[in-house]
């Protein structure tokens, strides 16, 4: 509806109501706005107003919508729109339509701001040197570009004129509040885009930061929050007086409970309660939940940082240059300590404070201990724990994500090309050791760690076994569907033949939660290098088509790897071959599934019963803890597994029946 | 193999990895409740049994073995 200008009498009656402009021609109100509902209102500057007949919702009270005791500058106000007790002023906005602004300190824009966009977020390392540009649309993935791979300088002159310029253009001048948003009961509000259906309700301060909201997943910046420097995304929530400066929160993430973070980046479903975070690059699906932790100068996925939790280098002599990676799906236990530089492998339980810096790329699965102040592995032990299963199965079903578009890009995998290829290159590297050690050494050093010589053999057994149930259950995931149709075994084979398009189909990495083989990422850094990828949009349609090409990528993996281990391609595999095959795979997938098992019912032994039952008899003991822990019958996971079992027994006689048709 | 001798190798073994005075490990001794053995150590017990007595056991029967005494039993089992 188009605005008109205010008629003598009308500003009369606005008069009349206590308000004051600085120039009434300037206050343009559309011809249904009820002049009614505009109460002690300074206009200063142009000031536009839509029509204001609904009622807002604040505090869970319907209140009529208008403009009350407030001052605005050089505002357009939408439909419907309730702003009221503002202590200073709201200047430089436009209010989408719906929006409720109530009793907040002052709500300003300057005219150039990039609202938190072109922020230079140092992570990883302290000092610096890894530097990631905010903007809204920054993926995971893009931001692991920016920080990570710094050895091709051509490639990251490109990479930072994309993000720079999408980052300009984000420069506006003036703020905007999304529709349908709320500030309410909020302190100063200073260049801060609020999107749409976005609740902003006791913030302390906000300065430079843009709120990204949409309205199947609102975001949420809640009671105490000081953020400077900012890019909150959709569905994220900032509460509880989290202090937060140069921080990136992504999709769905949850950060609060005095949480304080500074140069640090969270991607989707990160979570950070009550500690510090420090030049962090949290991939996806970190989590620290604990007073007393200090995440700092690393690089995490998927990781859960017990209390206490602090990686740290204090023994530095040109400053805090230091820095760690833990690879997806690590664990710290409470009040563990690594000193950074670090690398630990994928999946891996780290208990202890360790004072040697630990490189254990290669051995994923690994309990990482310390005993009389050294630091131990035991690779491959967390293969046989029920704790990464559960880990494998609750990521996907906690993406908090509703959005349509998901930015980050996720393989949820426990097992994939990475981390077998990964447990192929350990169980070489301790057959090695095995072969080498002599039976009185009770124990040698491999990345900074000890690991007992009795062990070699047995992790290297553990890496065959989840190697052997991996390759053989993905050759017979395929050859079950083929089955169902095939009309001759010659009809299976085909299917289990690889397009080839790797050069080397081993060689994986993990861009922040986004598993690819490493020559679809360099591809891809050579065409932002040489100009063929120039724009943002151009980089992350580059990397979701990588994202896509996981499943075929992936076989081609597996046919290579298991033609390695096993001497013959999928492809050429006999029916004798497929039933060895079959045979091998459940051998190796039961023995794997019956150590999780037993470790999954050591949750309900004698040892998890101590502090149950006090002063009771035995009796009476185990009723207490069935009453609060249940039995290891009725647990879901022990459940679970127990069905899973049988299906693994009931799937490999359907196999071998099916086989036995040919 | 005699009992006696399994048991003995037995005690040893138990005795290297969980760094206990061999006087200390009695037949009815269980692993983790008198010993010690969390689930790294258990892992590396089974190692060592293997190596002593240079069998492959099956990791999920021996598992469930709580005490020495049923160590030696389960062993015996592949040795005699």
């Amino acid at each position: 509806m188009t605005h008109r200008a205010l008629s003598p009498e009308a500003i009369q009656q606005l008069r009349s109501q206590g308000c004051y402009a600085q120039d009434w021609s300037r206050v343009l109100t559309t011809s249904d706005c009820d002049l009614s509902r505009i109460r002690n209102v300074v206009f200063r500057s142009s000031v536009s107003v839509g029509a204001n007949a609904g009622v807002a919702n604040v505090d869970g009270v319907e209140v009529p919508c208008g403009l009350y005791n407030c001052v605005l500058m050089d505002c357009t106000i939408g439909e419907n729109v309730r702003i009221a007790h503002i202590g200073s002023l709201i200047a430089n906005y436009d209010i989408g339509d719906g929006a409720v602004i109530q009793n907040v300190a002052a709500l300003t824009a300057d005219a150039g701001s990039q609202f938190g966009a072109g922020t230079e977020v140092e992570v990883v390392n302290e000092a610096g040197g890894r530097v990631v540009v905010l903007i809204p649309e920054l993926t995971a993935q893009i931001a692991y570009l920016q920080a990570i791979r710094l050895h091709d300088p051509a490639m990251q002159k490109r990479l930072r004129e994309a993000v720079v310029q999408t980052a300009e253009r984000c420069r506006k001048d003036r703020g905007a509040v999304g529709q349908r948003a709320a500030i309410t009961h909020s302190g100063v509000i200073r260049n801060v885009l609020v999107g749409p259906h976005a609740h902003v309700q006791g913030v302390l301060r906000l300065d430079n930061g843009t709120i990204l909201s949409v309205a199947e997943h609102p975001t949420v910046v809640g009671e105490g929050v000081n953020a400077k420097n900012f890019i909150i995304a959709e569905g994220a929530s900032v509460t509880g007086g989290a202090m937060l400066e140069k921080v990136f929160v992504g999709q769905g993430a949850k950060i609060g409970k005095q949480f304080s973070a500074e140069n640090a980046l969270f991607f989707a479903n990160c979570e950070g309660f009550h500690g510090e975070a420090v030049s962090l690059f949290a991939g996806p699906y970190t989590v620290t939940h604990h007073k007393s932790t200090l995440l700092i100068a690393g690089l995490f996925s998927f990781y859960n940082a017990g209390s206490g939790t602090n990686q740290s280098n204090h023994m530095y002599k040109l400053g805090p240059v230091h820095q760690g990676v833990f690879e997806r799906g690590c664990k710290t236990g409470s009040f563990s300590y690594v000193l950074h530089e670090t690398h630990v492998g994928a999946f891996s339980v780290i208990i202890g404070k360790h004072y040697t810096n630990i490189d254990t790329g290669d051995l994923p699965f690994s309990y990482i201990h310390e005993t009389d102040g050294q630091s131990e592995i035991v690779p491959g032990m967390n293969l046989i724990s029920v704790g990464s299963i559960r880990d494998g199965e609750k990521w996907p079903k906690r993406d908090n994500r509703k959005t349509t578009i998901k930015r980050d890009l996720i393989t949820f995998d426990v097992f994939s090309p990475y981390v077998v290829e990964k447990m192929r290159r350990g169980r070489s590297m301790l057959q090695r050791l095995q072969e080498n050690t002599p039976k009185e050494k009770s124990s040698v050093q491999i990345g900074g760690v000890v690991i007992k010589r009795l062990l070699l053999r047995k992790c290297a057994k553990y890496y065959s076994q989840a190697i052997e149930r991996y390759l053989r259950g993905k050759v017979f995931d395929r050859i079950e569907a083929a089955l169902a149709t095939a009309k001759s075994w010659e009809h299976v084979r085909a299917s289990l033949k690889a397009e080839k398009g790797l050069k080397e189909p081993e060689k994986w990495t993990d861009l922040a939660g986004l598993l690819t083989p490493v020559e679809r990422l360099t591809s891809l850094e050579k065409s932002v290098g040489n100009g063929s990828l120039r724009s943002y949009e151009e980089m992350t349609n580059a990397f979701a088509a990588i994202g896509a090409s996981y499943q075929k990528d992936e076989w081609e993996y597996v046919t290579q790897a298991f033609t390695q281990e096993y001497g013959f391609a999928p492809s050429a595999m006999t029916l004798d071959q497929a039933r060895d095959c079959l045979k091998a795979f459940a051998e190796a997938s039961a023995s794997l599934h019956g150590a999780v098992f037993e470790d999954s019912k050591k949750e309900y032994d004698a040892f998890a019963r101590i502090g149950y039952g006090l002063d009771m008899s035995e009796e009476e003991g185990k009723r207490d803890f069935e009453t609060v822990r249940g039995t290891a019958d009725t647990n879901s996971v022990v459940k679970k597994l127990a069905s899973e079992r049988e299906a693994m027994t009931q799937r490999q006689k359907k196999l071998e029946a099916l086989l036995g048709k040919f | 193999m005699e009992r006696s001798e399994i048991q003995h190798r037995v005690q040893k073994v138990v005795s290297s990895v969980l760094k206990i005075d061999s006087k200390e490990i009695a037949p009815q001794s269980n692993f983790v409740f008198d010993l010690g053995a969390d689930s790294m150590k258990s892992v590396e017990l089974i190692a060592g049994f293997e190596e002593e007595f240079n069998i492959e056991m099956d990791e999920d029967r021996a598992r469930e073995v709580q005490t020495v005494a049923g160590a030696v039993d389960f062993i015996a089992t592949y040795v005699q």
